[in-house]
């Protein structure tokens, strides 16, 4: 009884050893970085999160607005700022992507 | 096999502390094999804690008495569920069920959140591997569940209150709700550790913070049902330390739920979200510590253990800790936005956070009052029930107000000639229902008629607004009207989930303003044939019976109930004598009126010598509604919680790219 | 702000001070009082009154306890409870239905 507890307790050991190092032992000598967006990737991050951001408003507001909830006038305010907001997030975006493009033709 | 236990554990331990180690060196130095194979010792560390808590579950069904933990919370004659069940009746077993789902939920995170982000899950394994060897500690070195003795013939046996089936089922859910806010806020020390605070984590903590605070809930709710029918003092919560310390982190990731959104749709309140997190976190932490430390006096003492100390400095481990990288962080986390009117959804979610952080710090302050208290004039100083019926009428009620107010304000600003039309129907309808409430008399409790004037105020809202947007989306595909509704939630599954998650509020504020402002209650002493008159209810005392079950006296008393001349019900209050166990318990007798919602309790407090009892009637009016809004605050989370394909489609493509193709 | 409110609160109302037989003395205000059960337990809760000592759960000193109204299950020489009222003439009078069993044997096996 204590012999098996103790060999299924070493099994359960070696496993456990096994598949911890298994990132290792499946490609040895390779190491691949972690991705860690740089500083351009981050604020792409940024300004997608931006549009996204208010295209959902955009696409709220319109609901609201045919529910009731939001006022004409209202809706004519505040439409005109978010389509601003999300023009102005896209057309940065566009702007990073050229140059990155640009950067990546340049590179190696 | 206790050895095979002990060892599992050990194993564990090792796997946990070397995730903790691994994760960060991987993570600083973003190495991405040491950070997947940090990964796969927490992947391996719940297979482990499964093996220990198996090891344990069998010892439970077979008896092995060889367990000191068997011996002492089991024996022989006790049903197989309650042995099984046992594995949460003591303080070494519940600890190893908190290691249990803590790497089960890491595990999970792991699997199903590795796509989203590599750098950023890099980062929480490490935070998770510190609160999960920290529950590997204790289970190794402080209280462990698989301590041997020389097998004793039979164990003591478990405590007769907990054998009921709820005893099966309300612990493990409040501890899925406990351990399952160290997830957000593991990702939320990820995301401030590897320096993204982008909105990723927000991302993929949302759903285990929901998750978390829907079985913390029902949880909660279960257990105020186990009390109401198993306790029999007529009453469901009674502001118990341990009641309020599954409470506290429930409200804290009630805040937290609302005011996400205002991140996510206005990039505003970055670093109260944080807060947020961090103070759930701790605060389930310090729940654990109270039910386990023996600090405070509480109905529910649990065993005075040695784990006080160790509770205590991780906490202060966790708050300081997390708040310095806060700090260090600020910089990163400056919101771009600001506030645009004070009459907006945002401004309305700021007013519900206020409130709910407020009700959640006063209870705080009432839990740890006698504390302070004894340390600062040497005497322990206790607040009861009126301090806190009083904050919680003070910000119950206006949260509930806001329940009403937040869905009809539109985002960003709202001017009064829109709010005048959105307000018009839900403001008449809870004036109409005001009205006749008042005619009804329901005016002898001013906080009860506020709360059901409110109450009506919040349906009128829901109802219109699940009104409304069918009425939109048939406008706009021309769907039937089923068609468009189903089509309107599925759409829109977190907006309306959380509808039908404010309905059960309201259910609930109902139901506690209902029992606890209207109820009527009437004591006497009866002998066989007499009665007692309590509102319409006409109570008759028949006489006394006395059976002899497997493992206790059972004495009922015959209680005939008429209404309106008709005998409607045979009730039987009661009391049970454990002869072995030494105990008294009292069986309640309890009759629910499905149509008004209203609870008949009767309770046999003293059976005299000479046959008469002294007998107590309890009238609950409309107390069912909180159980019928435990069903309903269910089915809105799911509704929320239920994935949605296009919203995971657009995010997959915002971060995913980040990501090399596995 | 919220703060000084809720120090306030807590300090001028609501607040009842959590005693050991020990400490009763010179009290005359509402506490509640913690205490272990003794031997011999008389009278009736619904009648004239339940009659019983309550000590220090760690230490020698006792007070006498007259109690009236619902007992909880788990009452009974031997176990500590907490119950509120007041201090009258050398005799603990409670407050009726606020006796609460403390029960260290909910999560714990009897020791004997």
């Amino acid at each position: 009884m204590l012999t098996a507890a103790l060999v299924l307790g070493a099994l359960l050991a070696v496993a456990a050893v096994w598949f911890v190092a298994r990132p290792f032992l499946r490609n040895p000598g390779s190491e691949e970085p972690l991705v860690e967006p740089d500083r351009a990737g981050r604020e792409r991050l940024a300004l997608e999160e931006e549009r996204d951001r208010a295209l959902a408003a955009l696409k709220e507001l319109e609901f609201d607005h045919r529910t009731g909830k939001v006022s004409d006038d209202d809706y004519r305010s505040i439409v005109g700022e978010l389509r601003r907001a999300a023009a102005d997030a896209l057309r940065a975006l566009d702007r990073g992507r050229g140059r990155s493009d640009v950067h990546s033709r340049e590179g190696p | 096999m206790p050895e095979l236990g002990r060892a599992a554990l050990v194993v564990c331990f090792g796997l946990t502390l070397y995730a903790v180690v691994a994760g960060f060196w991987g993570a600083h130095t973003r190495r991405r094999r040491l950070a997947l194979s940090a990964q796969n010792a927490l992947l391996a560390a719940f297979a482990s804690a499964l093996v220990a808590s198996v090891v344990l579950l069998a010892a439970l069904g077979r008896s092995d008495f060889g367990f000191t933990y068997v011996a002492q919370h089991t024996s022989r004659e006790l049903p197989l569920p309650y042995k099984l069940a046992s594995f949460w009746g003591g303080q070494e077993g519940s600890l190893l069920l908190w290691l249990l789902i803590l790497t089960g939920y890491g595990a999970a995170a792991v699997l199903l959140d590795r796509k989203a982000g590599r750098e950023l899950i890099a980062w929480v394994v490490p935070v998770l591997g510190i609160v999960a060897a920290f529950f590997s500690m204790l289970v190794v070195f402080v209280a462990s569940p698989f301590h041997t003795q020389l097998a004793a013939a039979d164990g003591a046996g478990l405590n007769t209150s907990l054998q009921s089936p709820y005893f099966q089922i309300h612990p493990p859910l409040l501890y899925l709700g406990y351990v399952g806010l160290t997830v957000p806020f593991a990702f939320a020390m990820g995301a401030l550790l590897s320096g993204r605070t982008d909105e990723r984590w927000i991302v993929a903590t949302r759903r285990w913070t929901l998750a978390a605070w829907m079985f913390l809930g029902i949880g909660q709710l279960l257990g105020a049902k186990w009390a109401y029918e198993e306790v029999g003092w007529g009453g469901y919560f009674a502001w118990d330390p341990v009641e309020n310390a599954a409470l506290m982190p429930w409200l804290a990731a009630t805040a937290f739920l609302h005011s996400v959104m205002v991140q996510e749709k206005k990039g505003m309140l970055k670093v109260w979200n944080m807060l947020l997190v961090i103070l759930a976190f701790s605060l389930s932490l310090f729940g654990t510590f109270l039910t386990r430390s023996g600090v405070l006096s509480s109905i529910h003492s649990f065993t005075e253990g040695s784990i006080g100390p160790w509770f205590l400095g991780f906490i202060c481990f966790v708050v300081a800790g997390s708040l310095v990288l806060l700090f260090r962080r600020l910089p990163l986390l400056r919101s771009k936005t600001r506030l645009e009117s004070l009459v907006s959804r945002e401004a309305t979610f700021l007013y519900n956070n206020l409130l709910l952080v407020a009700l959640c710090l006063t209870i705080l302050w009432g839990v740890t009052f006698p504390i302070l208290s004894e340390a600062v004039r040497g005497e322990s100083v206790t607040v009861g029930r009126p301090y806190y019926d009083f904050f919680l009428r003070s910000f119950g009620l206006p949260l509930l107000l806001l329940m009403g107010i937040g869905p009809l304000v539109a985002w960003r600003r709202a001017s009064l000639r829109s709010l005048g039309r959105t307000f018009l129907w839900p403001f008449a309808f809870a004036l109409v229902a005001g009205g006749g409430l008042v005619a009804a008399g329901a005016g002898s409790s001013l906080p009860g008629l506020i709360a059901y004037t409110f109450s009506a105020f919040v349906i009128g809202t829901i109802v219109l607004e699940f009104a409304r947007g069918t009425a939109a989306r048939r406008a706009l595909a021309d769907e039937p009207v089923p068609k468009a509704f189903a089509s309107l939630v599925a759409r829109n599954r977190r907006r309306y989930g959380g509808y039908v998650v404010h309905a059960a509020i309201v259910l609930l504020a109902i139901g506690i303003a209902g029992s606890s402002a209207y109820d009527t209650s009437h004591t006497a002493r009866l002998a066989p044939g007499q009665s007692l008159k309590l509102r319409d209810y006409t109570l008759v005392y028949r006489g006394l019976r006395s059976t002899r079950a497997q493992n206790a006296v059972e004495t009922r008393a015959t209680i005939d109930v008429y209404r309106g001349g008709d005998r409607i019900a045979v009730m039987h209050p009661g009391k049970n004598n454990y002869p072995v166990e030494q105990q008294v318990s009292n069986e309640v007798a309890i009759r629910s009126d499905w149509l008004t919602g209203e609870d008949l309790f009767l309770i046999t407090e003293q059976v005299n010598p000479n046959g008469t009892i002294d007998f107590k009637a309890i009238i609950n009016p409309l107390v069912n509604l909180i159980w019928l809004a435990g069903l309903v605050f269910l089915l809105g989370s799911v509704v929320t919680l239920w994935p949605d394909a296009r919203e995971e489609r657009r995010l997959a493509v915002r971060y995913g790219r980040l990501a090399p193709d596995t | 702000m919220l703060a000084v409110f809720l120090l306030y609160s807590s300090i001028a109302g609501g607040g009842t001070p959590s005693l050991r037989p020990s400490s009763l003395a010179g009290h005359t205000g509402k506490v509640s009082l913690t205490g272990y059960v003794l031997k011999p337990v008389t009278g009736d809760a619904h009648g004239s009154g339940l009659r019983f000592r309550l000590r220090d759960v760690k230490g020698t000193a006792t007070v006498p306890v007259v109690y009236k109204g619902s007992v909880p299950d788990l009452f009974r020489p031997g176990r500590d409870i907490v119950v509120e009222g007041r201090f009258q003439n050398g005799v603990f009078v409670a407050t009726p239905g606020t006796m609460v069993t403390k029960c260290p044997s909910k999560y714990v096996p009897k020791t004997t």
